[in-house]
């Protein structure tokens, strides 16, 4: 009975791992709801056994300080939805321009472009963010959401250029060509006959890219102060001046992290499928 | 077939990410190479820029912080890098099968990447806390004496790379599970039909048949990860002393703190020649594995 015991070896790996993933997002959600002493008198760990859950960090969050705690929040939706929509349009124009179109500027064709769009997300935001910081300095968009909106974009461009080049070169032409031979011009191909086909992956891209922006710290840190401060900001800021206010900040954590899960519940299919094909 | 007017229209689609790309990535990049042989002096004039020569570097090369930065950030790399491609190879292979429950395995083992690295941090720094954190708790309860996981110079690089392999594993998981599904099946069966064995079938079918994907998510996670900063600034602020300051957070206290930007983009110069270099010498060292593999 080798394979039988071969199971019982995988699905005892694979619950430690469920273990490894889900003990500490366990740990952050309960301390949510821990009373102070409950976290200062050493570890607690089972709500209703070792210690009586609260909420009363949950709503002092959406009452007394919601203006101050849950600004930022709205701030990370501001700029991380707007820069995704408009990175997922433009990337989706880019890559259909690179998918239909032959192009050559100087040496470069079309694959060295995608290459050079793409290869764009290997660079450091730290090496980028001096000249956008003076920039941004002159032309007054520090602390703003329009700057931010900005860098997200282009943080985002080179993601959604991939991820939609990939998407595009497996739709067969065949249709487009049919709607240009009406004399369609490409704008109207591309927004009336290719976008409604596919629609799921833009949703998809711009899913993904909203991640990324609403993860985003570096960029914010730097570029932000108050006005724009976004919720990773407001989490590094809140445990700096406060101190070990454990349950304040895994609250707002907790609040910082159910995006990034609904999206990627959201998202399995296309994760599976090989969002990211490599090596076709 | 296409037409003048139509290929004008495919030209505009592309000029927007192009333009953008040209100013916000080109332009900066250039504008840091031109900061690297200067000065930056802020007075009543606004932002003045004075050339320098190589001052900058010369300071870098005997400045002995950035060359600890310099290998905090290797050795964090090397190490989560390498731990991450092991697990995630490891959990690939156990889901490559039919068994029950696989979509929410999946799922589960996917979710961490996708966090926050702020509130990731923050969470580990909570776990991993001497007073309070659960693993203290447990030692406790087991009767041993508490470890001061963050608070100890020799220790907090460890945190900070399991923090990193806890976020990360999943993305060498993604690459390699989708990776493995696209082997051809006959290939496997063909081996198995000569009697391979288990690890016979790894070493010579699987493994080599994975080897792109293996190349593609060391190389896109080695130069990832050589930009840490988010869980450094939170869990331990590059401290204790500077044992776990890397490269990024070096730049970022010196371009934005000190407010000295020329060297600070000095720094993140070297950074961008760090991960440069390090991609060019991972993918000859991986071409020659490959080659020798394949024979």
């Amino acid at each position: 009975m080798r394979t039988r015991r071969g199971t019982v070896f995988v699905y005892f790996a694979l619950l430690v791992w469920t273990l490894v993933v889900v003990a500490p997002l366990f740990w952050m959600v309960t301390t949510s709801f821990k009373e102070k002493i409950d976290v200062f008198l050493g570890p607690k760990f089972l709500p209703g056994v070792d210690f009586t859950p609260t909420s009363r960090w949950w709503t002092r969050i959406f009452t007394v300080e919601r203006d101050t705690l849950l600004r930022p929040y709205a701030n990370s939706l501001i700029t991380a939805g707007t820069s995704s929509f408009l990175a997922t349009v433009l990337g989706a124009l880019a890559a259909y321009a690179l998918t239909r179109f032959r192009f050559k500027f100087g040496p470069m064709k079309n694959e060295d472009i995608l290459f050079w769009i793409v290869s764009q997300r290997i660079m450091p935001p730290i090496i980028v963010v001096f000249a956008i910081f003076l920039m941004f300095r002159v032309t007054r968009l520090l602390d703003t959401h329009a700057g931010l909106i900005l860098v997200y974009i282009v943080f985002n461009l080179p993601l959604a250029v991939w991820i939609m080049s990939n998407f595009l070169s497996q739709i067969p032409p065949s249709v487009e060509e049919a709607a240009m031979v009406d004399g369609a011009s490409p704008a109207t191909t591309f927004f009336r006959v290719v976008v409604p086909m596919i629609l799921p992956s833009l949703t998809a891209t711009f899913l993904l890219c909203f991640v990324f922006a609403w993860n985003e710290f570096l960029f914010a840190l730097i570029l932000t102060y108050t006005r724009a401060q976004t919720m990773p900001l407001l989490i590094a800021a809140q445990h700096f001046q406060r101190g070990p206010q454990w349950w304040d900040i895994s609250a707002l954590s907790t609040l910082a992290v159910l995006p990034p899960i609904v999206i990627t519940v959201a998202l399995q299919k296309y994760f599976v499928k090989g969002l990211i094909p490599i090596g076709k | 077939m296409i037409g003048k007017s139509a290929r004008r229209q495919g030209r505009a689609f592309l000029t927007p990410t192009v333009i953008l790309l040209l100013c916000f990535t080109i332009f900066p990049l250039l504008f840091t190479l031109a900061l690297v042989f200067g000065e930056a002096k802020f007075d009543e004039g606004g932002l003045r820029i004075g050339l320098v020569g190589l001052r900058n570097w010369t300071r870098l090369v005997h400045d002995a912080r950035f060359w600890n930065a310099f290998s905090v950030t290797i050795r964090i790399v090397v190490a989560a890098v390498t731990l991450e491609y092991l697990l995630g190879l490891g959990l690939a292979l156990l889901l490559d099968r039919k068994i029950r429950g696989r979509g929410i395995f999946r799922i589960l083992f996917l979710i961490p990447m996708m966090l926050t690295p702020i509130a990731v941090g923050y969470m580990w720094r909570m776990i991993f806390d001497v007073g309070r954190g659960p693993i203290t708790g447990i030692l406790q309860r087991l009767g041993l004496p508490a470890v001061g996981w963050l608070t100890e110079t020799r220790l907090a690089i460890y945190s900070i790379i399991i923090t990193d392999v806890w976020q990360w594993t999943p993305f060498m998981f993604l690459i390699l599970f989708a990776g493995l599904q696209a082997i051809p099946r006959d290939y496997v069966e063909a081996a198995k039909v000569d009697g391979a064995s288990a690890w016979q079938l790894f070493r010579r079918v699987t493994f080599p048949l994975l080897a792109p994907a293996s190349i593609a998510a060391v190389l896109l996670r080695g130069m990832e990860g050589f930009k840490i900063v988010d869980t450094i600034y939170i869990m331990t602020g590059g401290g204790p002393g500077r044992s776990t300051e890397s490269l990024t957070l070096f730049g970022y206290s010196i371009g934005f703190r000190a407010f000295d930007l020329a060297y600070g983009a000095t720094i993140a110069f070297s950074l961008f020649l760090a991960v440069m270099v390090g991609a060019i010498v991972f993918v000859t060292l991986s071409r020659r594995f490959r080659y020798v593999r394949l024979e």
